[in-house]
């Protein structure tokens, strides 16, 4: 526990650099991300010794206490490699926030980071509810941080009422949970006696609140605004771990608070994953700002990743034994993986902006000229949110398609049938929609030509940047090819044996079946010989340089697809579900065929939005209005209020005496 | 631990397939061409005419637009390395295993050759390329979860996940429902996804709504002859899959690749190019066939 000390005091210490004088900008700058970069370092170590089979031991005091086993030791893990390679990003990017902001960004980013390792290593419910209402407002100041703009301070107010709404939800399960144990602490809400209706009562309240945070559909509409309103260091910590930590308190009660699992829990959590994922990246692959794509694509993930847990709850439920852990073992790795990738794509994403001045994909082009390691650094990061080969994103979605199969084949159930099938569909549209949206994204920014004056001054990241990326495409890789040692930190959390679902330098798995083998060593080595043969064979021999023949005339940039057109078959094709609204008029039109002017506007408004949150508000406003009849502000009228509620109580106490 | 060295002799028996498969690819595309002439009362070019044009190709001069980077260069290669590898993954004649991945990993790979591709497309800069990657991100989307139930189905049929332990032997070629319906599903996404009639027409670019052709517009010289040779690579693994896996006759593979080969080039006869955005409707089509099957079993 001494590292977890070491790692909050850093932290701590971090945050007191807003109180820095007001000349001290820079300085307090560089020791915030300094001690930031320290503080997530400790913290990983700390939890990979706990993963490594060292002993802490919880530190309490009275009725509180900090622990951590497994289960926290994964997330603190994510979080402190997230933590240290966005906090030395943050060294070369918030560098462009002057004046008071910097000290009040550097202290904001370490309570941020300080609340969310706390939230993890709490030992008990009130200390968990605490740190978690820190982390929501550390992180809704970061989001407001640009407040002068209007739709950032909308993003952060709806983004702050949202998570009160979850926190109520998750406070309502702690104090259920609570009131049926002994004390508070998680040791002691782990032998809790609730019993029926109150069991469904804890699981829906926690689901609900959790959820909220993690971003599933219908819970998700703060998401894809706040996370593009923050600074991208702080969208890279917001996407890749906080979302995570949601996963976290889920897991916590429903590993421990619930011992016995209803079977329609298992299919909600299923459900709810495979729906968030599949509409968050039909979303993804609609939008235009570069941050916002990101953003639903995390919709996706985090689908993607509930999606696993609740096939591993039925597994559990339907199959038992020791197969129902595949799918907690996807979940958790797809977990690690994604924190990685978008945290690296959220970095390029910041670095794009930094470059261009503009987060608008319509804009964009030819960007891999100017910023070269950046589009290196962003086609990894994409590679591996379309679920690549050989990048860590394939790692977890192959995991997450063998849990799901081994659900199918192991309960020849019609039921079962239904809801494998289901998911099956709802994956495959979501892995081909992932690679189309982040095909979009790579060819649309990055290739081509450059789409407006923007691009022209474009210009690559700094040191910090570069280095911060480089170093999580490099992890993304590595996890890629060599999947062993997240596999066993993920086996470690699950107290699994180390050789679970793996086998030499790649992945296993025999429980749906025959023996289902991933070797990403041996493909890499056919690969690389085999491409980098016929990349010899071809490059420069015979070749010439000449503009593309364009029937006579020469092309020009606007003749290139532009984001919204790439989209334009997909938009068509699940039209009944995104009803895009569509407006061309003519400004101009002196010819049938030339000299047409056209204005086009396109809107795709969020179906969820639409559907529930306006008539939800409007139907709230209503009741607000009824209820401030009753709140006039006439002493005359609260004294007979009181009058009113002491009758109520005489009658209740002469009734059940 | 697996020992490595008996490893890597799997994997060079299994490249050793993969190698044969790619000589005898652009002949199974000339018979596919020479059935389609037939049938239409044409005497059409020898069935050896892919072998002429690939030698043609990779002695021409490669044209790259000024302003391409090294993904366009680089995505044919890799498009041909995936395909390889995918190639290397079929039920293997030699006994040898593959042992680098099961059928997910063979969807994947495909996916990443895809990925490839379309990424390309936006390279050079033109309204053709982006065109083309857009419409095949457009019906890889529909394919994909098709595919993903056609793996449900069979997995749920023989119990295993890698493709050797998929394919069918002759005691398990049997004509349940779900069988039948599994087979006609599979050829209609193997037509999808290799860019035949009645979704693609793999004849021409020229017309507006060509998916693939379209795609690879600006390729030329060697980078174009890697393209095609690895278009028809692709072919002939899912003929061979689709006699494999799923078609229900007994008969050795090579005359069930054959029997498909020559279905494909009657199908691509009888039927006409369909709108773009019918192939939604002809695809899910194939995905509720599917789903009869996967309930069936």
């Amino acid at each position: 526990m001494e590292m977890f000390l070491i790692a909050a005091a850093c932290l701590a210490a971090g945050v007191l650099t807003m109180l820095f004088p007001h000349g001290w900008q820079k300085a307090a700058h560089w020791l915030a991300n300094g001690l930031a970069l320290a503080g997530s370092a400790a913290a990983a170590y700390g939890a990979a010794a706990q993963l490594m089979g060292q002993k802490l031991h919880p530190l309490v005091w009275g009725a509180y206490s900090l622990a951590c086993d497994g289960w926290s030791a994964i997330f603190l893990l994510l979080t402190g490699i997230a933590g240290v390679i966005a906090s030395l990003y943050a060294m070369g990017y918030a560098r462009s926030y002057e004046g008071n902001r910097l000290r009040v960004l550097g202290g904001m980013w370490n309570l941020f980071l300080l609340s969310m390792v706390l939230v993890l290593l709490a030992g008990d419910g009130f200390s968990f509810l605490l740190f978690w209402e820190i982390m929501a407002v550390a992180s809704f100041m970061l989001v407001n941080h640009e407040s002068e703009q209007r739709s950032t301070r909308d993003a952060a107010y709806q983004y702050l009422v949202m998570t009160s709404v979850g926190t109520a939800f998750i406070m309502i399960a702690f104090l259920l949970t609570g009131s049926a144990s002994n004390s508070f602490s998680f040791a002691d809400m782990a032998r809790n006696n609730l019993q029926g209706v109150w069991q469904h009562a804890v699981f829906g309240c926690a689901f609900v609140g959790f959820a909220l945070k993690a971003g599933l559909v219908p819970l998700h509409v703060w998401l894809p605004k706040a996370h593009p309103a923050a600074p991208s260091h702080v969208s890279a910590l917001m996407s890749g771990v906080m979302l995570k930590i949601a996963l976290y308190g889920f897991g916590r009660f429903v590993f421990s608070f619930l011992p016995t699992w209803n079977y329609w829990w298992c299919v909600i959590v299923m459900v709810t994953g495979v729906l968030s994922a599949f509409l968050g990246v039909l979303y993804a692959q609609m939008e235009t700002d570069i941050k916002r794509v990101l953003a639903y694509s995390s919709v996706e993930n985090m689908g993607v990743i509930f999606a696993a847990f609740g096939c591993g709850m039925l597994l559990k439920v339907t199959a038992g034994g020791h197969w129902y852990m595949l799918g907690f073992v996807a979940a958790l790795a797809h977990a690690f993986n994604h924190s990685v990738m978008k945290v690296l794509m959220f970095m390029s994403a910041g670095s794009i902006m930094h470059g261009t001045g503009s987060k608008n994909l319509e804009l964009f082009g030819g960007l891999a000229r100017s910023m070269p390691y950046t589009a290196l650094f962003s086609f990894i990061g994409c590679l591996a949110l379309a679920a690549a080969p050989l990048t860590n994103g394939f790692v977890g979605e192959w995991l997450v398609l063998q849990s799901f199969i081994t659900l199918a084949g192991s309960n020849s159930a019609q039921n079962i049938r239904l809801w494998s099938a289901l998911c099956f569909i709802l994956l495959g549209f979501t892995g081909a929609l992932a690679l189309g949206c982040f095909v979009r994204f790579f060819g649309i920014t990055f290739l081509g030509r450059a789409r407006s004056q923007l691009t022209e001054h474009a210009h690559e990241a700094d040191g910090f940047m570069l280095t911060a990326m480089g170093l999580s495409s490099l992890l993304v890789l590595a996890c890629g090819v060599y999947p062993l040692p997240v596999l066993q930190a993920v086996c470690a959390a699950l107290q699994l044996p180390t050789d679970y679902a793996l086998q030499g330098w790649g992945l296993a798995w025999a429980g749906s079946g025959a023996q289902a083998v991933f070797n990403p060593a041996l493909l890499l080595l056919l690969l690389t010989v085999v491409g980098g043969a016929l990349y010899l064979a071809t490059a420069g021999v015979c070749q010439r340089q000449s503009v593309t023949w364009n029937c006579g005339t020469y092309p020009t940039e606007r003749q290139q697809y532009s984001a919204t057109g790439f989209s334009k078959p997909v938009r068509r094709a699940f039209d009944y579900l995104l009803k895009p609204k569509r407006q061309v008029s003519y400004m101009r039109k002196d010819h049938a065929y030339f000299g047409r002017q056209l204005s086009y506007k396109l809107e795709i408004p969020d179906m969820i939005t639409e559907k529930l949150y306006q008539p939800l508000q409007k139907h709230f406003v209503r009741v607000s209005a009824f209820l401030r009849r009753l709140q006039q502000g006439s002493v005359r009228l609260y004294v007979s209020y009181v009058m009113a509620a002491m009758v109520i109580v005489l009658i209740w106490g002469a009734l059940y005496k | 631990m697996i020992d490595i060295s008996s490893q890597l002799e799997s994997l060079a028996l299994c490249l050793a397939q993969a190698l044969l498969l790619l000589l005898a690819a652009p002949l199974v595309s000339g018979i596919v061409k020479k059935v389609k002439a037939l049938l239409q009362n044409r005497i059409g070019s020898s069935v050896l005419q892919e072998y002429y044009d690939i030698r043609k190709w990779w002695s021409k001069q490669t044209i790259l637009t000024p302003y391409t980077s090294v993904v366009f260069r680089l995505a044919p290669c890799v498009y041909f390395a995936t395909t390889l590898a995918a190639a290397c993954m079929l039920p293997n004649f030699f006994g040898g295993q593959a042992g680098f991945g099961d059928v997910f990993v063979f969807v994947y790979l495909f996916a990443l050759g895809r990925f490839f591709m379309t990424v390309s497309s936006m390279d050079a800069a033109t309204a053709f390329g982006g065109m083309g990657g857009s419409r095949e991100v457009y019906v890889a989307a529909f394919v994909e979860p098709v595919i993903m139930l056609a793996i449900l189905s069979n997995v749920l049929h023989t119990g295993s996940t890698s493709l050797s332990g998929m394919s069918l032997s002759f005691d398990q070629v049997n004509l349940t429902v779900a069988g039948v319906l599994t087979c006609i599903a599979f050829f209609l996404v193997l037509l999808a996804e290799n860019s035949r009639i009645p979704v693609d027409n793999p004849d021409t670019h020229l017309e507006l709504t060509m998916i693939h052709e379209c795609m690879t517009l600006e390729y030329s010289g060697r980078l174009l002859a890697l393209i095609h040779w690895a278009s028809q690579l692709k072919l002939l693994i899912f003929l061979v899959i689709f006699s494999m896996l799923y078609l229900p006759l007994d008969l050795p593979v090579a005359l069930k690749v054959l029997f498909s080969a020559v279905m494909v080039g009657v199908v691509e006869t009888l039927n006409n190019k369909m709108r773009l955005f019918k192939v939604r409707v002809y695809l899910a089509a194939a995905g509720l066939m599917l789903l009869l099957a996967v309930v069936a079993q």
